[in-house]
């Protein structure tokens, strides 16, 4: 019988790691292993944020990108309001680069929903362009030299009390902090897309 | 014009509700029943003529509109090729435009007195941008009152026609919930694609700052808000709702639904309990109890006997039993999951898988051949495609790699795309270039080689995009062979009237030409002959095609393996059929379970259902057919639900013997809930085990899910893997027919170029039973080629190339 591959259930999760994509990084942007591009926006508070000073006495940084108006992101509020609380090793930047999210929409945002993280705007998308985010939330998480670690989903977007609930993001820098290997590196985003045809047509409502 | 134009599209709306009144007072009285059923029968009688008459009306006022079209030198109703950003061009799509703005001011509207004037006003604002185009300098303007007369009438006349069908289809006791579903997720769909969602929520909680004991409003603001995922606040308000005995039982279904999807599920038992005791009539809240009893361990000591239920069916013995490893190999992507193809995009052999999805872009998975899957989407290029619906595989350019065709929404006009396959793991959108610019709810996409020049044509159906919407056309594309495309859909004959959601290319007459089989929604099924000269016959009455259903996706198989290509035809059921399924081990007398159109071998075909097996109704997206227990027969697996929250099904597993299907679902290790839209088998890793794939999720934000690969935890019956290369004919041999001979057995396949959501491999999967060589295997290849193949081994994966009598081994080794 031809059997190609050992069996999966002898297969362990660690490996995972070390998983290339066979195209060469600097045609991708932004892939696991390689240092990502930098940026400098504004954020919500006025000041300039870049990645450099995100990084600054840090030992990594998770970057998130997130829009106002998209359901799923609201789902992780909380999450991102104690995750410096909860990583201080970590630096952290939520970034909105969605059409129509200016800075006065986002600071009123901010106020109506209670945020506390950081956020930065993205003007134009073109940071979301650089880093192959689609849709929101999509989360970096990136070691303290600005080498991509993970990116991806934050969780199976169920609640913590749920028996099916499945964290990414999490493990990912629990494994990091704790310097072991990630157990995985990639998991497919979901949510809003940061750019759609139906944004622009007529309102429905 | 604006007034009478509003209240006709507010009485339906408010006789649905009385019909749901009248309904939830009589469900289960057994006089009411008959009275229904004698309705029923009353009913479909007369409906027929009314059919007819309403044909006749839309085939008149159509001609008479395009005359005065043609007066007035303007095209009348093209299907766009891009989206309508300036809003409607031309008559028909503005009055479609105006009537589903009028529809969706109903629907968010909580007609008080006050809501009137309101209303009024946002019904003005809605016709200035409907009519927008309208020029009223124009001369010709003296002639719109006529043209918006026609327009209207033949957009009432065809939504008339699938009104009656879908009555002839659901039974008059069913009707009312039917529509009312149906309303709901036609008028919600365009605010969710278009995120705007939260300006009706905003809307509803500045109402309800108003009059904050307004409990019907908060009720839905709670319903809103589950659809938006946002659980807590929806608990808090529907709670604070199911003090109001008018809307308690569906405020408390509504947050036991919450409760449950927020992971509090001792009080999602409890809430859903005291919605049962609200209405004890309402299948769905038990069917949601019992979804949290199972997710519990088991029904909590306070849920008493009369609202439990047993679940029935899936139970039958399985011969094969599956282990979900979709984490483990790193498919386990979460999203509104649609189309799933398999299909291998760098030529390496191993078969890789690409899933689309609302709320998301596309993945392509890259098989490493160890037993994993390395996520690609961004090195690929197809993360861009956001948001689509089904995948169809295809080398339409017949340079060795395999091309991708992809729709959008399927319930909701949206772009179609083409991906050209660079050869090096990249992809470009060649839509344009090809000329294959569209805007349309296409539904189905389907590679063929129709007129069998070599070149991979393309076969596009559309359903409906709106509540009120005509037809868009079918659209078949013609291969130039030079990477570009022409429409022949009108000399090729393949209009119709019914909104299409499966269609599939088989060749049923054996004549060497592939003919198309659509399963229409609100409609009855086509079969069209394929003439061989570029046209096609409308064959269905001649063939026996005439059984009315809600027909979902299809697909060409051999299932008895006797030679000919018969038809499954999936049907979606409502949720109560699916229920009285799961609790009763087989569907409704009254209900449509899917059914198989057998192939007589002379023209025409009978329909197969409850005689072999076909019993349960299920609310089916998407089908595939695969032998997945390898005993030689193709089984069944149907990825089942609807985009209600409240509305979680299984897929399910039909196993065939070749005479009858026997449910083995649940027995062979599948999960009791779902929402399955792309269903798929393969073998992924080549050692003979078939993997059920389904794509999960949901149309709504909140309802996403994660998608699932189902693999035998053994190999069941040895088998043979067989894949085909084209010379001559389309490189990606789809419509090639293989016939294999084992163990004195022969097992027929054709090769498909795409049927829904699930895109099959090309690689043909042959499950041998204990039979441990294979005596022979014929191709007939669409170039007309015959050839035979002897000496082939069992348990192996083989491919054939046109022409070559040598075959080879697509895995490196």
């Amino acid at each position: 019988m031809s059997r190609l591959y050992w069996p999966l259930k002898s297969r362990p999760l660690g490996s995972f790691r070390n998983l290339r994509c066979s195209m060469p990084a600097a045609e991708i942007g932004q892939a696991i292993g390689s240092p990502v591009g930098g940026f400098q926006l504004p954020s919500i508070n006025g000041e300039q944020v870049t990645l450099a000073s995100i990084l600054k006495g840090k030992r990594g940084a998770v970057v998130i990108f997130w829009s106002s108006f998209c359901s799923h992101c609201i789902h992780y509020d909380d999450f991102l309001n104690s995750f410096t609380r909860d990583h201080p090793e970590l630096g952290l930047a939520v970034i909105a680069s969605r059409d129509g999210e200016g800075l006065p929409h986002l600071r009123a945002i901010a106020a109506e929903r209670n945020l506390k993280f950081p956020i930065l705007h993205d003007a134009g998308g073109n940071i979301a362009a650089t880093w192959f985010a689609r849709q929101t939330p999509r989360a970096f998480l990136i070691d303290g030299t600005g080498v991509l670690l993970y990116r991806g989903a934050i969780d199976n977007f169920k609640y913590a009390k749920d028996p099916d609930f499945v964290p990414y993001l999490e493990p990912a820098i629990a494994e990091y902090l704790a310097g072991r290997p990630l157990s995985r590196v990639e998991v497919a985003s979901f949510g809003c897309a940061v750019k759609s045809v139906y944004y622009e047509l007529p309102k429905a409502l | 014009m604006t007034t009478d134009l509003f209240s006709l599209f507010t009485a339906p709306a408010k006789m649905v509700e009385a019909g749901l009144r009248i309904v939830n007072s009589t469900i289960g009285n057994g006089p009411a029943d008959a009275l229904n059923s004698a309705i029923d029968d009353l009913s479909s009688g007369l409906s027929s003529v009314f059919k007819a008459g309403l044909l006749t009306m839309n085939d008149v006022f159509t001609t008479v509109q395009s005359s005065l079209n043609s007066v007035m030198g303007q095209n009348g109703h093209q299907p766009p090729q891009g989206p309508p950003i300036d809003g409607p061009q031309e008559i028909d799509a503005a009055v479609s435009d105006f009537a589903n703005r009028l529809a969706r001011i109903t629907r968010y509207t909580l007609w008080e007195a006050s809501d009137v004037g309101m209303a009024f006003r946002e019904a003005l604002d809605a016709a200035r941008i409907s009519f927008r185009y309208v020029q009223v300098n124009d001369p010709r303007s003296l002639l719109f009152p006529l043209q918006l007369s026609l327009s209207l009438g033949s957009l009432l006349a065809q939504q008339g026609l699938r009104g009656l069908t879908a009555y002839d289809v659901v039974g008059a006791k069913s009707y009312p919930q039917f529509v009312a579903d149906f309303f709901e997720l036609f008028t919600d769909t365009p605010v969710y694609v278009g995120l705007e969602y939260r300006s009706l929520i905003a809307k509803y909680q500045r109402r309800l700052a108003l009059t904050p004991g307004n409990d019907a409003l908060r009720a839905e603001l709670g319903h809103t808000q589950v659809k938006c995922g946002l659980y807590e606040e929806a608990v808090d308000n529907l709670l604070k709702a199911a003090n109001n005995p008018a809307v308690r039982p569906d405020a408390l279904h509504d947050a036991a639904v919450a409760l449950h999807r927020v992971g509090r599920l001792e009080e999602a038992a409890k809430v859903g309990s005291e919605s049962l005791r609200a209405n004890k009539n309402n299948e769905r809240a038990r069917g949601w109890l019992w979804l949290t009893a199972h997710k519990m361990g088991s029904y909590p000591e306070f849920v008493p006997q009369s609202q439990r239920m047993e679940l029935k069916v899936g139970f039958d013995r399985a011969t094969v039993e599956f282990e979900d490893i979709a984490a483990r190999i790193g498919l386990d992507k979460t999203s509104g999951g649609r189309g799933l193809a398999v299909f291998d995009y760098n030529n390496d052999g191993l078969l890789d898988v690409l899933i689309a999805c609302a709320h998301g872009g596309c993945n392509l998975y890259r098989n490493n051949g160890d037993g994993t899957f390395t996520d690609v989407s961004v090195e690929s290029g197809l993360d861009t495609a956001v948001n689509a619906f089904i995948v169809t595989v295809g080398d339409y350019n017949n340079d060795g790699y395999d091309d991708l065709f992809l729709t959008r929404l399927g319930f909701f006009p949206g772009e179609a795309q083409l991906y050209r396959n660079n050869g090096n793991g990249t992809f470009t959108d060649v839509t344009a270039q090809a000329g294959l610019k569209m805007w349309g709810p296409a539904f189905s996409a389907s590679w063929v080689d129709y007129d069998l020049d070599g070149n991979l044509d393309l076969f596009v159906a559309n359903n409906i995009g709106e509540l009120f919407d005509r037809k868009i056309p079918n659209r078949l594309f013609h291969n130039n062979g030079d990477g570009t495309f022409i429409e022949v859909t009108r000399a090729a004959g393949l209009s119709t009237i019914w909104p299409t959601i499966g269609s599939a290319w088989g060749d049923y007459n054996d004549d060497g030409y592939p003919d198309l089989f659509l399963s229409n929604g609100a409609g009855q099924a086509q079969l069209y002959r394929n003439n061989g000269d570029g046209t096609f016959t409308d064959v269905s009455a001649k063939a026996g095609i005439v059984h009315s259903c809600f027909g979902s996706v299809c697909l060409w198989c051999d299932y008895d393996n006797d030679g000919l290509l018969d038809i499954v035809q999936f049907t979606w059921s409502d949720h109560e059929n699916v229920l009285y399924t799961m609790r009763n081990g087989y569907g409704p007398p009254s209900g449509r379970p899917l059914r198989i159109y057998h192939n007589n071998g002379d023209g025409t075909f009978t329909m197969r259902g409850r005689e072999i097996g076909l019993t349960g109704c299920w609310g089916t997206m998407s089908g595939n057919a695969g032998d997945f227990n390898n005993d030689g027969y193709l089984d069944l697996v149907l990825g089942n639900g609807s985009p209600r929250m409240d509305r979680l099904e299984p897929p399910i597993l039909l196993e065939s013997d070749g005479q009858k299907f026997r449910n083995i679902t649940f027995a062979a290790g599948l999960p009791l809930s779902g929402k399955g839209h792309g269903s798929n088998m393969a073998d992924l890793f080549g050692d003979g085990r078939l993997s059920v794939l389904v794509a999960a999720g949901g149309a709504y934000p909140g309802d996403l899910l994660t998608t699932r690969v189902f693999y035998p935890t053994r190999l069941p019956g040895n088998y043979l893997n067989v894949r085909l290369r084209g010379i001559r004919s389309n490189r990606s041999a789809i419509g090639a027919r293989i016939c294999l001979e084992a163990g004195g057995r022969k097992q027929y396949r054709e090769i498909s170029g795409g049927t829904n959501f699930g895109c099959l491999p090309f690689e043909q999967h042959f499950g041998l039973a204990g039979a441990t060589k294979v005596d022979a295997i014929h191709v007939r290849w669409p170039s007309g080629l015959k050839q035979t193949f002897t000496g082939l081994p069992a348990n192996d994966t083989v491919r054939f190339i046109e022409g070559q009598s040598a075959w080879e081994r697509p895995y490196k080794r």
